[in-house]
């Protein structure tokens, strides 16, 4: 791609994440991360007490985070307040038209915002999964700390997978829909919720199946999931996320190409 | 002289409301006033003119070529929206250098013509302070900026004077007037007469989404004095005004305000009634307080253009 079109979609995205960053959803995702911080901090607290019998490893106790309150939870959570925000918060706040009236093409434009989604994603949730990690394993015998470290690499990985995808499919909700945070709610806590516990083809028609089928850990909701239907192979799961990701990236792209968008006076 | 904007039977409509209803039009450079009173279809016109929004039946080009998702042609056309909308955490400086270099120009091009805008509007003062704390008059300012920083050929301007003090719009009307003389197209959307005869007297009159009337806004003018014409004056002494006007033949009217301090004249050729007042209002030794007309507003210009 020519260096004017990296410039273009650059300043985009800048444009997009400075908004995004300084917005009042920030707040939220910033307190949900810091929760789930927070429990990995109780999580040491529990287990650091002598007189508590607990029955749990540092890797037990991360496995479990990550499988509920970061996967389940947060990666849907921060994806879809910052991802249906991508172009419907530029529509009620009426500065799209700055954005339309630009000589690039609108599927540049969502590119740019998309890139932007990802970097604010990232930004914010990874860190707290390493600060996690860190609360958890971090003691004077530094040798599960180590030994883990690759499966936390994984973990980084799968999770921005995750965030990928998720993010590209609010983005295609924001980018259709007037009010897309109810959809996008009914998406990734009702369909992504029921759906991929559902035996047969249905449950591939959800993201989460395809994480569940890379994710490492020991995952009770995974498990449960394991009782009505197999896994995909990690290798056709990880394709599988990498294409739904462009797919509604460019759907995305589609649709802020041919509708009209109404900025109401 | 080739037109720069075309339209055939252009309409819009959203649902069961009509915004735009078959309107044809040709404009070729220089400046030309849309006008109409609110929910006439201008700002819709406009946003057709700029390929915001996509025609529901009709043809509309700019220099030939259809606008919706044309994107090349952005380079060429420059828009100054109605609404008070920003990037608010941004600078004027960082605003128009961002949207420049949406345009392709490298960073040191975008921060000249950026400079170059803002002094034009007299905002270089302001260009690092936020446009969250910006007056609304500042923001109006460096709203048309961003329409023209990049020297487009076609500039469609709505409501530009909107929240502008006395100053700040002489200097528009200034380079609107400039712009036209320079060979561009501008269209610049008004409800206020007044405010489009002092920059051009090209109009185009809308109501209820249809162009009513066209051209010269004296030959519009002229539509409008076939009808009478509604003045009000409070003055010292009415009634010996009022004595002084009614031998006047295009004087069709005269009504006493209940505080006995104002009337109202109706006139069928206001020019010449505005033209012989002053001097009425000296030999009678009238004190004025306040003129206004009533009429001098578009809303009653269609009303009488409608019935």
């Amino acid at each position: 791609m020519p260096i004017r079109s990296w410039r273009e979609i650059r300043t985009i995205a800048f444009l997009t994440l400075d908004t995004l960053f300084w917005s009042k959803k920030t707040v939220w995702v910033a307190l949900i991360s810091g929760l789930v911080v927070g429990l990995a901090a109780l999580g040491r607290i529990v287990a650091d007490l002598a007189w508590v019998r607990v029955p749990f490893t540092p890797s037990q106790a991360f496995s479990t985070l990550m499988s509920t309150a970061v996967i389940h939870f947060l990666v849907v959570f921060v994806t879809l307040f910052y991802g249906t925000a991508l172009v419907s918060d530029e529509v009620e706040g009426k500065t799209l038209t700055y954005l339309f009236l630009r000589p690039i093409p609108k599927t540049k434009i969502m590119l740019g915002k998309y890139l932007a989604l990802v970097w604010i994603c990232s930004l914010l949730v990874l860190p707290a999964i390493i600060a996690s990690y860190m609360l958890l394993y971090l003691r004077v015998n530094m040798q599960p700390f180590l030994e883990d470290v690759g499966r936390l690499a994984a973990d980084l990985g799968i999770v921005f997978l995750a965030m990928a995808a998720y993010g590209g499919m609010f983005a295609l909700i924001g980018a259709w829909l007037k009010h897309p945070i109810l959809a996008g709610l009914l998406y990734g806590f009702g369909w992504e919720g029921l759906v991929s516990y559902l035996p047969g083809f249905t449950r591939k028609l959800t993201i989460t199946h395809y994480v569940q089928s890379i994710f490492p850990h020991d995952d009770p909701a995974g498990a449960l999931a394991m009782l009505v239907g197999e896994r995909t192979a990690p290798g056709e799961a990880v394709l599988t996320l990498v294409l739904l990701t462009a797919f509604f990236v460019a759907v995305a792209a589609l649709v802020l190409r041919e509708k009209e968008y109404i900025l109401e006076q | 002289m080739s037109s720069v904007v075309q339209a055939r039977g252009v309409s819009k409509w959203y649902g069961q409301v009509i915004a735009v209803s078959n309107v044809s039009l040709e404009l070729a450079p220089g400046v030309i006033g849309l006008l109409g009173p609110n929910g006439a279809g201008k700002s819709t016109l406009m946003k057709l003119v700029t390929g915001q929004l996509r025609p529901s039946q009709g043809a509309l080009t700019l220099w030939g070529e259809p606008v919706w998702n044309n994107h090349a042609l952005f380079h060429r056309i420059g828009f100054c929206p109605e609404q008070d909308a920003f990037y608010e955490r941004m600078t004027g400086g960082e605003f128009l250098r961002a949207l420049l270099g949406l345009h392709g120009f490298p960073d040191a091009e975008a921060a000249r013509r950026a400079d170059s805008a803002l002094e034009q509007v007299h905002l270089m003062d302001a260009r690092d302070k936020r446009i969250g704390a910006y007056s609304k008059g500042m923001r109006q300012r460096v709203k048309l900026a961003q329409a023209f920083a990049h020297d487009p050929e076609l500039i469609v301007l709505d409501e530009p004077l909107a929240g502008m003090d006395p100053l700040a719009r002489r200097e528009t009307i200034r380079l609107v007037r400039d712009w036209g003389k320079r060979g561009r197209c501008v269209i610049v959307s008004s409800h206020i007469l007044h405010e489009i005869e002092a920059m051009t007297p090209n109009v185009v009159l809308m109501h209820n989404g249809q162009v009513l009337a066209e051209g010269d806004v004296h030959h519009i003018r002229e539509l409008i004095d076939q009808h009478p014409h509604n003045i009000y004056i409070r003055c010292s002494a009415p009634r010996r005004l009022a004595e002084a006007l009614v031998g006047y033949p295009d004087v069709v009217s005269v009504r006493f305000h209940a505080d006995g301090g104002a009337l109202t004249v109706e006139s069928r050729k206001p020019d010449a009634f505005y033209e012989r007042l002053p001097d009425l209002i000296v030999s009678n030794e009238i004190d004025l307080d306040e003129i206004t007309s009533p009429d001098d507003n578009l809303q009653a210009v269609f009303h009488y253009l409608v019935k």
